[in-house]
């Protein structure tokens, strides 16, 4: 079968022989970015669910939590778990959104065009990424402003946005994966759900050194226990030393430089270990599920 | 192309010259789809070869993207972006040269006459308005072989005629090879340079639509039985001298195929008089594309693409 034998130029429309990954992923980076200024209501309760979470968290557990395990910034104890949730949510929606390019047909008018099949998930995860910087940053505006403190700083806070953004890419990954697979956008909407208990049987609301003994050694081969770890590294220090601190009347100065003296910039580097082999996993699994439908 | 036993597409052998006009008739599940689907990359053929503009589908499919624009049977769309903004990202992926972008996409804008609603978002457009956007983004750089799957469904009459029109603009003053699927028999017949006709996955029959025409009948008398014996009446006529065929079409009515309609069909009014068969709607007509379907598939194809069962004999 031969349809034409030979393709005319297209009136010197087109360029080619330029490699065009980055640009066709910025591109349809763009797409993403435009589509969530035109459903607002989604991206405000995107932000309104984890702070209402870290309000009722503080309300519900911040009492015990000097007496309990001697954390007196309790807010600053909860910041990486609402970072963690504020980027898990909308990061999963990006299978929602792949499920929805696929009914509509425009995931086939994507495969379509000449640009590269990578070009469409690293498109829809560079705008995660960036979506869970701006979200997480949010978060730590919020912490701040109520007293939370981060010990490490600015430069710890831009670490820690580093380490959001990446996470936002990694979880991508997962919804990515599952929209790929499935089709299916019940599917899709539940990849939110498996986070729950990775982040449950993660020292979320209390340190892991309180946990049973069962829940405990979950928690150590739970890759959101080091990310959420490395993040509460930068936002309290050794919380140990500054609640101690604390505890006899010290400043706030005091408290932070107790703190900065038992920062542990191996727990960050953990940190990033798990996002990036968190990552490396969902983002090789969705490679494998869009080389599986697009061919 | 087989999905599992059922065979889709089964030994298609075509070539559609550079420069044609060629559609693709068929009713639904015939194997359109499919076709388009495996010429445009979409799908892996199971077995056999094809090339689109000289490119191997499998082996050189980035170089048949290139080549190609593509309007598929549902306009694929995101309705989050307006109409600009989806014809201006289809320039980009296709790597239109960003100087020439916004010229462009006023050109075709100004084509499918939906200028003054280009910067409304897409979600917002009636079912029409997608069917030309979409139409647009396939042509937005230019391919020299643009494949169209049914792409006038749904349109009113005057956008109808006014894509056609730029489907033959292009054709003749740029080249453009287009390769089209439809189930509007008018639409092939008006437009096409050649025409296959597709039935359960193979072409029966494939010429110009002069020469398919030239295969049936030059005349056909068609007739609504409103009372007496149909099935008689079909064999009595199919008796007749001049008569080549004539065969139950629908609930009712009856076409009857012949050289000469003139002489024929005073003749049929006669033994349809003698027999005692009640008529209406008795018209003389040329042979169209619609008799040629009918020929070669034993059925008629309405306006949605489904197969209208007949009877009757030659």
């Amino acid at each position: 079968m031969a349809i034409a034998t030979h393709t005319a130029p297209a009136y010197g429309l087109v360029h080619t022989g330029r490699l065009q990954v980055i640009g066709h992923s910025r591109r349809l980076a763009g797409r993403t970015v435009r589509s969530w200024f035109r459903q607002p209501w989604i991206e405000v309760t995107n932000v309104f669910i984890p702070h209402f979470f870290l309000a009722v968290g503080i309300a519900g557990f911040g009492f015990l939590a000097d007496r309990g395990f001697g954390v007196s910034n309790y807010l600053g104890f909860l910041v990486p778990m609402a970072v963690l949730q504020i980027v898990a949510g909308p990061s999963s929606a990006s299978g929602f959104a792949i499920v929805s390019d696929l009914q509509r047909g425009y995931f086939d008018k994507l495969l379509l065009t000449p640009a590269s099949r990578w070009s469409i998930i690293f498109g829809r995860v560079a705008a995660d990424g960036l979506r869970a910087v701006l979200y997480s940053s949010i978060v730590v505006a919020v912490a701040l402003t109520f007293g939370s403190g981060v010990v490490a700083g600015v430069g710890g806070v831009l670490v820690l946005l580093l380490m959001a953004g990446l996470f936002g890419v990694a979880y991508s990954g997962v919804g990515i994966f599952i929209a790929l697979r499935t089709a299916s956008a019940e599917a899709a909407q539940a990849s939110f759900m498996l986070f729950y208990p990775l982040l449950f049987m993660a020292p979320a609301y209390v340190p892991r050194e309180i946990f049973s003994d069962w829940l405990r050694w979950i928690a150590t081969v739970n890759p959101v226990t080091y990310m959420m770890e490395g993040m509460r590294e930068i936002v309290l220090g050794d919380f140990a030393a500054s609640a101690a601190v604390e505890d006899v009347g010290g400043s706030a100065a005091a408290i932070a430089e107790a703190a900065g003296n038992g920062w542990d910039p191996e727990r960050v580097i953990l940190a990033f270990v798990a996002i990036v082999g968190f990552g490396a996993l969902t983002l090789s699994a969705s490679a494998f599920a869009l080389k599986r439908r697009a061919g | 192309m087989h999905y599992g036993e059922v065979h889709a597409v089964n030994g298609i052998d075509l070539r559609v010259a550079t420069g044609q006009i060629f559609g693709f008739l068929g009713e639904n599940g015939s194997g359109k789809t499919t076709t388009v689907r495996m010429l445009t990359t979409l799908l892996k053929p199971t077995a056999g070869a094809a090339e689109v503009g000289g490119f191997d589908v499998v082996s050189e499919a980035d170089a048949v993207r290139q080549s190609i624009g593509v309007a598929l049977q549902d306009a694929g769309l995101d309705p989050f972006q307006t109409g600009r903004e989806l014809l201006r990202l289809s320039a980009q992926l296709y790597n239109v040269r960003g100087e020439l972008i916004e010229d462009r996409i006023s050109h075709l804008l100004d084509v499918i006459n939906l200028s003054g609603d280009a910067d409304r978002c897409v979600g917002e457009y009636s079912g029409g308005m997608q069917r030309r956007i979409d139409l647009a983004a396939a042509l937005v750089h230019g391919p020299a072989i643009v494949f169209l799957d049914e792409p006038t469904t749904g349109l009113d009459p005057l956008s109808r005629q006014r894509l056609w029109e730029y489907i033959r603009r292009l054709n003749l003053v740029d080249g453009v090879t287009f390769f089209l699927t439809t189930q509007y028999l008018e639409e092939a017949d008006q437009l096409c340079d050649e025409i296959a006709i597709l039935d359960a996955g193979r072409i029966v029959l494939q010429d110009t639509p002069q020469a398919l025409k030239d295969t049936v009948s030059d005349d056909v008398i068609s007739f609504e039985v409103t009372a007496g014996d149909r099935q008689n009446a079909i064999d009595r006529v199919n008796a007749l001298p001049l008569v080549e065929s004539a065969r139950g079409d629908g609930v009712s009515k009856v076409s009857v195929y012949t050289k000469s309609g003139t002489d024929a069909f005073p003749m049929i009014v006669r033994l349809l008089d003698d027999i005692a068969v009640s008529f209406d709607h008795l018209t003389l007509s040329h042979a169209t594309l619609d008799d040629v379907f009918l020929e070669a598939t034993g059925h008629r194809m309405d306006d949605t693409g489904q197969a209208v069962e007949t009877d009757g004999s030659r």
